[in-house]
């Protein structure tokens, strides 16, 4: 028998996390009493569970409390990637009613589902421990597995989350084998353990770089990073574009939150061993990324590829090893949560109507049929290739001057060329949805209050993120460990 | 001295970057049937402009170096990114020249084309990044303003333009784009730099400029002065837009795509915005570096006046032609800040302006024949003198003016350029000379073929209208005015050019 009485459970730092998994049993079990017709108000109950969660993290801000026998943190780290998480989750929540409706999925587990992985990703982002890293990824994954092949009678949907599950167990396995190898190299779990055995003992250390090696695979894999990308164009095509949606941001979000808290926090001596490996990722991850996804016909493939760069970028800002280039990977991943959480809403707002509109060719004309969805997808796809003044150029100058300051050249030139690259993709979306349709014109329909609210606020973030002097100052301040 | 004082409270500058952008909500207001209104709203909006920037032109303090109308607050403080307008003797005549082709740029659009509204509404975005390319002295900022001018030209080119108009947006924005990444690296390392020297990371041009970074690094060893790379990496941005042999084969293809309005700026100005990004940042930042790596430069500058006046020669297309003759003048601005002396440099700046008026003003008058004779073919106009007298009366003013008649605008800067470059690059001025020879016959040639001789076929040709002479008549007046007192220019301007090549 354990005695966990000298455990000691600090509430405030998982309050949070609580109030979301409290909501996920409200959820579940308010879906049996509520009628078919009224499911919207599982959707109102989500918002203002996770609402509720997103104002507990405030206070964990400035804050350095642990949890569990230092197995969680309760820091700004955590809260500035909670507020993140949960604003996500909560924008997603607001759009799938009307979605779920159109596709015939109005289903009460959907948001149990979306809650749960939301849970795992904050579980992630505030996880100072092997054990938890380890819980919050299976608690996200297992969830996505089942999101993404939520449309039952969907093959591509089966496929979906069949391949997902498969290649997710095997980074999964790489992750836990990794964590094995490094528990043998220190005889610790938690990352403070880890932090104090490396900078005692400094000598190279095989087993330790193994481990840390097959952890950062289970990682990459997550943040869908090359060479561990495979999966990411299939996955993303054949889920649910809701679903689509809020894992290629979130779920790319929480796995950075992991890096971040292993890489910069804990491993900062061994930069020299990790270095090379990492820059490695980004390098492929941005060529592979950017040059593939000029091919693609499909825009959620092509938004899969796009986030396949965008991770390559967001490690960029990892290799100085320094707090000031995670701040700048930090920034990053708040940019990219608003330009491509808005893109592939505009998707998923086009794709409510059944029509067939993650073809491309189904863009012709956007602009004289939907000017609204047209003109903000025009201000996503400018902040995705980096044009100023959006945040998108702002996430990216932030990373190339913490490059230029730690002196690392190569990965910065071949951001700065694969970012002339990814100009003609994006921009071939804009000149796609300019171009004059042929035949008559279809009429306008609107897509509803929430997901004009939705994304225009995610317009809004894209346009004026990057102005705002202190997103940066927050990002800054989050990485204070 | 000055005309008159303007309140220091004012935000002069915010406010010239933000009138366009005002003008550019209200037409995004107005609904699209609405043409009239639209065009009312857009000329009046550069009107505004124009007037706000004629106020700053009598303002200024004339006869000192430093910048005017200051405005610096902080920004992104962390990395050391300031919000600062300013404006000296090296953008002042530009202001004033970006103000006035907007006007007419948006007064030549026709209302009837299709989507008006937007293009309205891009050509005032478009003149909001211009104005604050000239005004922003953050480094940072500059290069937001500079960047943000491509996506409102790439969309007018490629939307709105003829011909091969997607290739040509598409070419163009690759080759600005790939080279303003150079500028970044470079932006991005010299804060840096002057950050270790000095101990503050800054962006801010006032302050860089106080300290010129020195040193030196090994590049696949050989050793190279950073302040070299340095004035590479901004060079590579510049030359690009301005553009300078051999990277203007983007030009060709954009300028012949573009739709009139957008030439007019295209041509008028964004070509200005590379050579004043030369004049405000390699020559000042990097003052050894441009006396190293300037003679090539020069050297690139008088290759392309000969290589622009050449294939202008072999044009028969006028669209083509004017392109081509335009890259040739380019070329003399180019040549004019290398030669880093008082009268080459104040030169370069005076070209700068009568390029813009006479580069405009033939755009104009070539897509004036062509909506009358339906063709710009040179070969195929003749004898368009006897139907259109004073059409072709003010055709040859133009025409005058781009060969560099003395009396005219185009002589002065020319005249400038090539006395800097004799006391410092003496071949580089005789083949200069050589390409105002070369002016003088495509440019005759031109006006020969198309206006003088017999007419061929009795095609009708209308005399120029009201609102064409309108149009033509505040580029002409500049020709004039400018020709016959240029000393107007230089008082205003020397004492920020004497700073600048003394440094």
């Amino acid at each position: 028998m354990i005695d966990l009485s000298a455990v000691h459970i600090d509430y405030q730092t998982v309050l949070p996390e609580l109030v979301v998994t409290g909501t996920i049993v409200v959820v579940l079990l308010l879906d049996l009493v509520v009628p078919p017709d009224r499911r919207r108000w599982l959707a109102v109950v989500s918002v203002v569970g996770l609402a509720i969660a997103l104002i507990a993290s405030i206070p964990l801000w400035g804050q350095h409390r642990s949890a569990f026998a230092d197995t969680m943190a309760g820091d700004s780290f955590a809260a500035f990637f909670n507020v993140l998480l949960l604003a996500v989750t909560i924008l997603t929540v607001l759009i799938s009613p009307r979605y779920l409706r159109c596709v015939h999925l109005d289903f009460g587990e959907y948001y149990a589902l979306v809650l749960s992985a939301a849970a795992g990703m904050m579980l992630l982002a505030a996880a100072t421990s092997l054990m938890t890293i380890f819980l919050g990824i299976e608690l996200l994954s297992l969830a996505l597995y089942v999101l993404c092949s939520f449309s039952r009678l969907q093959e591509h949907s089966q496929e979906s989350g069949l391949k997902y599950l498969l290649l997710g167990g095997f980074a999964t396995g790489f992750l836990l084998y990794g964590m094995a190898l490094i528990y043998g190299a220190t005889g610790s779990t938690t990352l403070l353990g880890i932090r104090a055995f490396v900078t005692s003992s400094p000598g190279t250390n095989v087993l330790l770089l193994l481990g840390i090696g097959f952890l950062s695979v289970g990682l990459a894999f997550k943040a869908s990073a090359a060479p561990f990308h495979m999966w990411t164009p299939d996955v993303y095509e054949g889920a649910p574009t809701i679903v689509t949606t809020f894992m290629s941001v979130a779920t790319k979000a929480a796995a950075f939150a992991a890096v971040g808290r292993i890489f910069v926090a804990t491993l900062p001596s061994l930069e020299a061993q990790w270095y090379v490996p990492l820059a490695l990722i980004a390098v492929l991850s941005m060529s592979i990324g950017n040059v593939v996804a000029i091919t693609q016909s499909n825009l959620k493939r092509l938004l899969a590829y796009s986030g396949i760069a965008h991770a390559g970028f967001i490690f960029l800002g990892i290799l100085p090893g320094t707090t000031d280039g995670l701040a700048a990977s930090l920034f990053y991943i708040a940019a990219y949560a608003a330009m491509n959480f808005g893109a592939f809403a505009v998707v998923t707002a086009l794709d409510a109507k059944g029509e067939h509109a993650d073809e491309l060719t189904y863009w012709t004309g956007l602009f004289y049929r939907r000017p609204f969805l047209a003109t903000t997808m025009t201000i996503f796809m400018l902040s995705l290739a980096g044009i100023p003044p959006t945040v998108g150029f702002f996430a990216k100058l932030f990373v190339f001057q913490a490059l230029v300051t730690a002196h690392l050249w190569i990965p910065l030139i071949v951001g700065i060329l694969t970012t002339v690259i990814s100009l003609y993709y994006y921009l071939r979306v804009i000149v796609v949805m300019v171009t004059v349709p042929e035949g008559a014109p279809v009429e306008r329909e609107g897509v509803g209050l929430p997901m004009t609210v939705v994304v225009g606020l995610s317009a809004l973030g894209t346009t004026v993120m990057g102005l705002v002097p202190q997103v940066f100052g927050w990002a800054l301040q989050a990485t204070r460990f | 001295m000055s005309w008159y004082q303007l309140p220091a409270t004012v935000p002069w500058l915010t406010i010239a970057v933000l009138l366009p952008l005002a003008g550019a909500l209200l037409v995004l207001l107005a609904p699209s049937a609405a043409r009239s209104a639209i065009k009312q709203l857009g000329v009046l909006t550069t009107v505004f402009t124009l007037v706000l920037v004629g106020l700053l032109l009598g303002g200024f303090q004339q006869g000192t170096a430093g910048l005017q109308f200051d405005e610096h607050h902080s920004w992104i403080t962390n990395l050391g990114i300031s919000y600062h307008l300013g404006v000296d003797g090296l953008s002042l005549f530009l202001l004033g020249l970006n103000a006035l082709l907007f006007l007419l740029a948006l007064a030549v659009t026709d209302p009837k084309m299709p989507r008006f509204k937007e293009f309205v509404l891009l050509m005032l975005v478009l003149e909001a990044a211009t104005t604050g390319v000239l005004v922003a002295l953050d480094l940072i900022l500059f290069y937001v303003f500079w960047e943000a001018t491509l996506v409102p030209l790439y969309l007018l080119i490629g939307a709105w333009g003829e011909g091969r108009r997607i290739y040509a947006a598409f070419k163009f924005l690759i080759y600005t784009v790939l080279a303003s990444f150079f500028m970044l690296v470079a932006i991005l390392a010299l804060a840096a730099l002057n950050a270790n020297q000095t101990g503050t990371l800054t962006f801010d041009w006032s302050t860089l400029v106080q300290h010129p970074v020195t040193g030196s690094v090994d590049v696949l060893g050989i050793r190279v002065g950073i302040q070299v790379l340095l004035f590479l990496g901004f060079a590579v941005a510049f030359a690009v837009k301005m553009p300078l042999f051999p990277v203007h084969t983007w030009l060709p293809a954009a300028y012949t795509a573009s739709p009139v309005p957008t030439l007019l700026i295209f041509a008028g100005l964004i070509s200005k915005l590379g050579a004043y990004g030369f004049l405000r940042f390699n020559l000042s930042l990097f003052p050894d570096g441009t006396r190293s790596a300037g003679p090539y430069l020069a050297g690139l500058a008088v290759t392309g006046i000969l290589y622009g006046a050449l294939m202008a020669l072999v044009q028969s297309d006028l669209k083509r032609l004017v392109a081509y003759a335009s890259m040739s003048h380019l070329g003399f601005i180019g040549l004019g800040i290398f030669t880093q002396n008082l009268l080459g440099v104040e030169g370069a700046l005076i070209q700068m302006i009568n390029h813009g008026v006479i580069i405009a003003a033939l755009f104009l008058t070539v897509a004036m024949i062509e909506r009358r004779a339906g063709t710009r073919d040179r070969t195929q106009l003749r004898g368009l003198e006897q139907r259109a007298p004073l059409f072709a009366a003010l055709f040859l003013v133009v025409s005058l003016a781009a060969l560099g008649l003395p009396g005219l605008n185009g002589f002065v800067g020319e005249f400038l350029i090539m006395l800097g470059a004799w006391s410092r690059f003496l071949p580089l001025a005789v083949g200069a000379g050589l390409g105002v020879i070369l002016a003088a016959w495509y440019v005759l040639r031109m006006y020969q073929g198309a206006f003088q001789e017999a007419p061929s076929q009795p095609t009708a040709f209308a005399e120029a209208r009201w609102t064409e002479a309108g149009v033509l008549a505040p580029l002409l007046a500049l020709m004039v005015v400018l020709g016959v007192s240029p000393a107007f220019f230089p008082a205003a301007v020397q004492a920020t050019v004497q700073a600048v090549v003394s440094r």
